[in-house]
């Protein structure tokens, strides 16, 4: 009797983000899915075009672009924000009057609301007053940097703009480093004090206990990032790039299917190219959950 | 090469603000085992921490052996600890384990490996090598710690409660086993606990301590033959001594006029229920296999406790008569401290 | 398998229906209440978008018992994205304002309510009152779908003190390329005020304080010295299939443009633009020439440091000039059809586009209006006003099918590319040919 009470109510409990959960992801989900094999312009029906969306995808240099974009992206900016993130936790994982404030500072620009970030970045890039050209070109004559080079051309070269993106992307660590920072501070500290009784470097240190100890939610929060990094590219390429410098340097899948669906109003289109992107998604998480077991099973044997 | 195993000498430690530990004066001998014995917050696990090197010692200074290790990071003082959870890498297997200490510092494999497995075969793990920490049970991981510890040969074994997670027939039998490997490898080791009988049963010499201070420092049978102060007298021995006003109802015979404010102590094991001496009612009876402690009140209010056989013991309830004999009490004066009398 | 098609795009429509409304459904009579609200949707610069809250509140005004809600969207971008969901939405504003360069893909659609009958009854309105070029650039097969606000061409705006000081010639009517190309080189000054090439200081030496003349490398600014030079930019305006930039005459109109920067460096680099857009540059004083439409002057009205005015555009062989033309349109599926026409009428009427000409915003699309005080006024500037009522007759419009703002788009990424790294010129019209080809063949056209 009271099994099935406890059932009902793990279920009344569950119920509202259930519904939520299907109205808000998994209808849109399944929509967008289905949409992606019609035309449609939200003004006059939808017409089913079976999979021509998917060949003028493959056909579309546009496309094109924005897929390598975004899969260069994700293999750069991934691993530079996890060892960041990385890197501070451990740095500032300890007790002190300093450690306080720094990890304030290293959370605050993911708090940041998105576009006021993506805005600061426009200004911060500006090509002749912004303050990064500024400092580069300290020290240096007819606007070169100290070394006689040219500095980098932020918003008007294609690789440089690439480049911004990304290291815009490298501050917003904050959640990941909130994790990291809760589970180095759960380790067991016995264990370095023992460590510490050995003698062991702090290279010692971070190789044989921090590394191996942290490194399951490293390839959780991989694998985390790795989803996202599609994802939050878009407000950046939008606000501070728009696209990049021809050709499309920084037009990565979100921001393709964005301009796809509301500026040219091609729903159907757009959803393909989500389509798509989900789909990598989805072969990204498949690769990496297989790597990681495969691994797992190799250390236990 | 001096006898001394390790030696403090006016050393204070301090956490937080407060003192922890009030000068203390402490002297092994090599290869001697001392227990250092006292309640939790007595500061045992701290002064075990300075000596290691895990908590710097505000004044004074430790020698281990010759050397003077005071201002040496816990690395270099040649020490091995036991912590009270064990502290085994959970990522790494038994073998690894042990030889952690000895990868860090370069041993080739092979030889790490060899006295890995000597370590193990000795404490009783051999069997358990390629196991994970996570499969063990509390008494292997226990002995894991161990073969950890002594594979390194260290100069000195500091046990921070080694025994405390165990069972109670787990830490009999390991004991035992503690006592039979400190006699094999002759190490100078330092072993805190709360528990009064496994200072008494381990140790070559005990060290009482209380609220970061010393209070004695003897052999078990000094300790318990001629306790120092009140708490030491107390606190080793259960049911603990029986401590009276001297001018109380319950004096033993032939005890000579003592100074106001004076006490007297002397065990359960002393007092003899009989026909004669002082009138006492019988409160609570425990029976404990072949032995029974009897709580019984005396006229003042005072209770004591005694210890009897099991058979012909008292009803609860009942008036019985009890004497102590003045060879077997203890004086104590106002301060607690111990008075011998000429 | 078309059993299966139908069925999911059955499921299909009546999902998007029950979430998104009258999506699929007509409106069908145009009623509703007069004095309801109407909401017009419109964009710009916080000065354009002061000029039609005058018009709305003038409006208010002379019919105290009508309302009009502005609608303001950030850009035209966010204009699009807004009427496109919200017509999806079944709640779409009564009207909005938008270019001829991009209502194609409404009207393509269906979504923009033909006027046609509105106007023969209507007594305020007259088609004849208006600029042809005007009014036939809203026409979608046959049918006038939207009333235009204005009539514009480029023009030429210029720093008439920045010219004294430097006792440069100012530019006149007829003046040629080569005389445009020779004032802007004159124009180009260091920061000592001594006359600089612009390409010597690429990235180093010493940068231009003073560019002689701003233009923005789009097609849009490409087509009218591409006709000037007798030229086409597409093979057939009424059905275009193709870009045909290879022509020899189009080939030197983009040369020259190009040119502007790689051979004589008098436009501002790309990171200089990235940094200080053209219209902000020219208001700050550090551009001699800007080439823009009439938007630019309500930005510019507010300038208080130098007097500028404007001038036509330089010919080639024939004055050649390019529309810009913005229309008042009205949804289909807006609830207020009534209250709707009967703004469209006060503000396409010679009373509603005096109230806006004096704004400065448009060039009126009224006849009578434009050639009025109202417009034509010297009190404020641009004091030669006369200059965008002249380029009026040789105004063409560009092709108005429904993937143009992707064929803008694609372009000028790739004029970009030519006016600031140099790409060989064969490559760009190459590229521009070969990337708008598919646009085209997707489009729907007006005829």
């Amino acid at each position: 009797m009271t099994r099935d009470r406890g059932r009902r109510q793990l279920a009344m409990m569950l119920a509202p983000y259930l519904l939520g959960l299907t109205v808000l992801v998994l209808a849109p989900f399944a929509v967008t899915v289905v949409l992606a094999f019609t035309e449609y312009d939200l003004i006059r029906p939808p017409r089913w075009i079976g999979t021509d969306n998917f060949t003028a995808l493959a056909e579309d240099p546009i496309f094109r672009t924005a897929l390598v974009n975004s899969l260069l992206f994700a293999a750069v900016a991934v691993p530079l924000r996890l060892t960041i993130a990385l890197s501070l936790a451990l740095l500032l994982h300890r007790r002190s009057r300093f450690a306080g404030t720094a990890r304030t500072a290293a959370v605050l620009p993911s708090a940041v609301p998105e576009i006021a970030y993506g805005l600061l970045w426009l200004w911060l890039l500006n090509p002749l007053y912004g303050p990064i050209s500024q400092v580069l070109r300290a020290g240096g004559q007819n606007g070169l940097t100290v070394f006689g080079r040219t500095p980098p051309q932020w918003l008007t070269d294609p690789v440089d703009a690439r480049a911004a993106i990304i290291l815009m992307s490298l501050f917003t660590i904050g959640e990941t480093f909130v994790i990291l920072l809760a589970v180095r501070r759960s380790l067991p500290p016995d264990v370095y004090e023992l460590a510490a009784l050995e003698d062991a470097t702090g290279w010692d240190v971070l190789r044989r206990i921090t590394w191996p100890l942290m490194r399951p939610v490293l390839v959780l929060l991989l694998i985390r990032d790795a989803i996202l990094s599609l994802q939050f590219s878009f407000l950046p390429a939008l606000v501070v790039t728009d696209g990049g410098p021809p050709p499309y340097a920084t037009t990565y899948i979100p921001l393709f299917s964005y301009r796809t669906a509301f500026e040219y109003l091609r729903y159907g289109y757009a959803a393909a190219a989500t389509a798509v992107m989900l789909a990598l998604t989805v072969a990204a998480v498949a690769l990496q959950w297989r790597l990681l077991r495969r691994h797992e099973a190799l250390r236990d044997r | 090469m001096s006898g001394i195993g390790l030696e403090l000498a006016g050393v204070s430690a301090a956490y937080r603000g407060t003192t922890v530990l009030h000068e203390v004066d402490l002297t092994v001998t090599r290869g001697e085992l001392l227990v250092v014995l006292g309640p939790s917050g007595a500061g045992k696990s701290t002064l075990l921490r300075v000596v290691a090197g895990l908590q710097p010692a505000i004044t004074g200074r430790v020698r281990i052996g010759d050397r003077d290790v005071t201002t040496l990071r816990p690395g270099r003082r040649n020490v091995s600890m036991v912590f009270q959870s064990y502290a085994l890498f959970p990522h790494l297997t038994v073998r690894d384990n042990i030889t952690f200490g000895l990868e860090v510092r370069d041993t080739p494999r092979a030889v790490a490996r060899d006295r890995a497995a000597a370590a193990a075969a000795v404490v009783g793990c051999a069997h358990l090598l390629d196991r994970r920490p996570g499969q063990l049970s509390g008494g292997e991981r226990q002995r894991v710690a161990l073969a950890r510890a002594m594979v390194r040969e260290p100069d000195l074994f500091l046990l921070d409660e080694p025994l405390s997670n165990l069972d109670q027939e787990l830490r009999t039998e390991t004991r035992g086993e503690l006592k039979a490997l400190h006699l094999r490898l002759g190490v100078t080791t330092v072993h805190v606990t709360h528990d009064q009988t496994e200072a008494l049963v381990l140790a070559d010499r005990i060290a009482v301590m209380r609220a970061g201070r010393l209070e004695q420092v003897g052999t078990p049978d000094q300790i318990w033959r001629t306790p120092a102060t009140l708490f030491v007298a107390r606190f080793v021995g259960s049911p603990p001594m029986n401590v009276l006003p001297a001018d109380g109802p319950l004096r033993p015979a032939g005890m000579p006029v003592l100074p106001a404010g004076a006490r007297i102590g002397f065990r359960p094991e002393a007092v003899r229920v009989g026909q004669d001496g002082t009138d006492v009612t019988v409160e609570r009876v425990d029976v404990v296999g072949e032995d029974a402690y009897a709580y019984l009140r005396l006229a003042g209010g005072d209770r004591i406790a005694v210890r009897l056989p099991a058979a012909g013991r008292p009803a609860v309830g009942t008036t019985v008569r009890c004497t102590v004999a003045w060879a077997d009490t203890h004086v104590f004066d106002e301060a607690g401290h111990r008075t011998v009398l000429g | 398998m078309t059993r299966l098609r139908r069925l999911a795009t059955l499921a299909l429509c009546t999902l998007l229906t029950a979430t998104a409304g009258t999506a699929c459904a007509d409106h069908g009579d145009g009623g509703g209440d007069p004095s309801a609200p109407v909401r017009l949707l419109v964009f710009g610069a916080p000065e354009e978008l002061a000029a039609y809250r005058t018009l709305a509140d003038a409006y208010t005004r002379a019919h105290p018992d009508r309302t009009v809600q502005l609608v303001e969207a950030g850009d035209r971008k966010d204009l699009l994205a807004r009427l496109s969901t919200s017509i999806a939405g079944g709640e779409p504003p009564e009207l909005f304002l938008m270019n001829y360069r991009f209502y194609g893909q409404f009207a393509v659609k269906d979504a923009i309510e033909p006027l046609d009958d509105r106007i023969t009854a209507s007594d305020k309105i007259d088609p004849a009152d208006y600029y042809p070029v005007a009014m036939n650039a809203f026409r979608w097969r046959g049918r006038q779908l939207c009333l235009p606000q204005n009539v514009s061409s480029l023009a030429v705006y210029y720093n008439r003190t920045l010219f004294e000081k430097y006792g440069v010639a100012l530019p006149q009517p007829g003046w040629t390329w080569n005389d445009l190309l020779t004032t802007a080189t004159a124009m180009t000054r260091d920061a000592a005020g001594g006359v600089i090439r612009g390409t010597e200081s690429e990235g180093a030496a010493q940068r231009p304080a003073v560019h002689g003349v701003g233009i923005e490398p789009s097609i849009i600014r490409l087509a009218p010295f591409v006709w000037s030079n007798g030229g086409e930019i597409v093979d057939d305006p009424a059905r275009p299939t193709r870009l045909t930039l290879d022509g020899p005459a189009a080939r030197e109109a983009l040369k020259n443009l190009v040119d502007l920067r790689l051979a004589y460096g008098v436009v501002p680099t790309d990171e200089e633009v990235e940094s200080e857009d053209d219209e902000s540059r020219f208001a700050n004083g550090r551009l001699a020439m800007l080439l823009s439409s009439r938007r630019s002057t309500t930005t510019f009205r507010s300038i208080t440091g130098f007097e500028w005015d404007v001038a036509p555009l330089p010919v080639y062989r024939q004055p050649a000039g390019i529309l810009h033309s913005d229309a008042y349109c009205m949804t289909r599926g807006g609830r207020n059809k009534q209250a709707a026409w009967n703004f469209l009428e006060y503000a396409i009427s010679a009373d509603g586009q005096r109230i806006i000409a004096a704004t400065g915003r448009t060039v009126p699309s009224h006849m009578a209006v434009a050639n009025s005080p109202a417009f034509l006024g010297p009190a404020q500037p641009p004091r030669s006003a006369k200059v965008f009522l002249d380029a009026i007759p040789t105004v063409r419009a560009l092709p108005t099918v429904s993937t143009w703002p992707e064929i803008e788009d694609v372009t000028s990424g790739i004029l970009e590319n030519a006016l600031y790294r140099g790409d060989r010129l064969d490559d760009v019209i190459r590229q521009l040919d070969e990337q708008t080809r598919p646009l085209f063949a997707r489009a729907e056209h007006p005829r």
